[in-house]
């Protein structure tokens, strides 16, 4: 009865930030479905690294924060392969910092990978895959996009900003064919949370930050708990979806204590 | 495979027709055996005997807590555990809430938030007997803002969403999550049904409603895509969450 076809058999895809972390999850999920995936970092031997395990991938250098850099990676892309099936705008960083200590350098920072990053990815993709009629935009935003989220106010604003971006070009591109949507993970198992465990435990007086998550989300996520949702999305599975934004927190948003 | 079903234990309410029967069918294209309940015996027959030999009815109304109760032990009986509960049965008033009786909120709430209720309270431990499980509630946009004419079937949709929310953290711990799926209009008898009453409540033509707020009309099995997305394994760190579905109409202010 069930076949084993993959859902995205030969599609064209880009994951930036793909050198570790849910971008590289990402990335391997997608190529498990039939993806060819351009695996692109700014570390350039760790998005190489991603790629080699995986079937018909590649790699590419790419800063985000460069919308020079994003326009030529698209356009390459392109050229090579004839098309852009699905992009993956998961490039991110953060910071751990309260909002009176915060630097505007520091707010910038992060807000010119988490925000800015994202808009060229939606604009250049959104662009080349309006042209040849269709394709599938997948934003990494994250929960806390949707609330006040302590110590990391650009991040979450970056996310907020994320999630608005992507109902808006959700609606500009729906005539074009192209679907624009977002992940929102809740707490994943990443360096970008592991490594900053103990600043958070400083910053508000916990003893054990780990302990908090898992009272919140019943446990830390593993990149492996949010791939298969950026395949669900990119597939032809999801084609009434657009402009929304998906939850994978284990049910930490879902509750108000 | 991307949202695999193999051999997993599945019940459905409100499967004999809509939204209910396209979830069901699509359960058991990705390997699933479905218990499919409903309200319409003959109805169900019909349906159950189109999905062939891994489907079977059981016939149970919402409503009622006993009804609920036994459907679920058949289940059991049936499939040999549960694994996945899809709480589907719904039903629509479209009217002006001025114009709508107490009976009909009364009917409305009853199916659409009291049925879910007792869907949760039973397939629960169920499933927790069975090792661990899920369940997928159909809510709709309708939960997430208002909408002229569907004022009662807005405040069971948002219920619907609560419901989920508080039942997924508290079942966290047994190994169950509990989702809920938002679709805008769908290609069902029910929005058909909606049609007329809208038209001459907004002088509007429905379908340009539809052009302008969601590109088009979703179907049953885009719906039911979804469900079998949050129901598999794919979504095993999602819970408490509503996924979307609706071509772009909450995303934008108009």
């Amino acid at each position: 009865m069930t076949e084993r076809t993959p859902v995205l058999k030969d599609k064209i895809a880009i994951v930036t930030g793909g050198a570790k972390g849910l971008g590289a999850a990402v990335a391997a999920e997608l190529a498990s479905e039939g993806a060819r995936v351009v695996v692109t970092d700014l570390d350039q031997g760790g998005a190489a690294k991603t790629a080699e395990g995986l079937d018909g991938a590649e790699s590419a250098v790419c800063d985000v924060r460069d919308d020079a850099a994003v326009a030529a990676l698209v356009q390459d892309v392109v050229s090579r392969h004839g098309r852009l099936d699905v992009m993956v705008a998961n490039a991110g960083i953060a910071t751990v910092s309260p909002v009176s200590e915060m630097s505007i350098e520091e707010w910038r920072s992060v807000l010119a990978v988490n925000l800015d990053g994202v808009f060229s990815s939606v604009r250049y993709a959104g662009r080349a895959m309006a042209a040849a009629g269709g394709g599938s935009i997948i934003t990494m935003a994250s929960i806390t996009g949707f609330a006040g989220s302590p110590l990391i106010a650009h991040y979450a604003a970056a996310k907020a900003g994320v999630i608005s971006l992507t109902q808006t070009a959700a609606v500009e591109l729906r005539p074009h064919g192209v679907r624009v949507n977002a992940i929102c993970p809740g707490f994943i198992g990443t360096d970008l949370v592991t490594e900053r465990a103990h600043l958070f435990e400083q910053g508000l007086g916990l003893d054990d930050f780990g302990a908090v998550i898992n009272a919140a989300q019943g446990r830390l996520g593993e990149v492996g708990d949010v791939a298969p949702l950026a395949a669900f999305l990119a597939s032809e599975r999801s084609r009434f979806c657009t402009g929304s934004s998906f939850v994978v927190d284990g049910g930490m948003s879902a509750s108000l204590v | 495979m991307l949202s695999d079903l193999k051999d997993k234990r599945a019940l459905v309410t409100g499967a004999a027709q809509g939204l209910g029967r396209a979830i069901a069918e699509l359960f058991v294209e990705r390997g699933a055996r479905v218990v499919l309940t409903d309200i319409d015996g003959d109805l169900l027959d019909k349906t159950v005997a189109d999905l062939g030999t891994a489907a079977h009815g059981v016939v149970a109304d919402v409503t009622s807590e006993a009804q609920v109760s036994s459907s679920v032990t058949a289940a059991v009986d049936h499939l040999g555990g549960l694994d996945i509960a899809v709480n589907n049965a719904g039903i629509e008033i479209g009217k002006p809430l001025v114009e709508q009786t107490e009976d009909e909120f009364d009917r409305l709430m009853s199916i659409n938030v009291k049925g879910v209720f007792l869907g949760i309270k039973h397939e629960t431990p169920a499933m927790i007997a069975s090792g661990g499980g899920n369940i997928v509630n159909m809510s709709s946009v309708a939960g997430l803002g208002g909408v002229p004419l569907l004022g009662t079937y807005c405040a069971s949709k948002a219920a619907v969403l609560r419901l989920t929310e508080t039942a997924a953290v508290e079942l966290r711990a047994h190994g169950v999550r509990v989702n809920a799926v938002c679709p805008s209009f769908i290609n069902t008898d029910m929005v058909a049904r909606l049609v007329n009453p809208f038209e001459g409540a907004t002088g509007a033509k429905f379908d340009d409603l539809v052009a302008v707020k969601q590109q088009r009309l979703g179907t049953p099995e885009e719906v039911a895509e979804t469900v079998a997305f949050l129901a598999s394994d794919d979504a095993r760190f999602v819970t408490g969450a509503h996924f979307t579905l609706d071509g772009g109409l909450t995303g934008s202010l108009f």
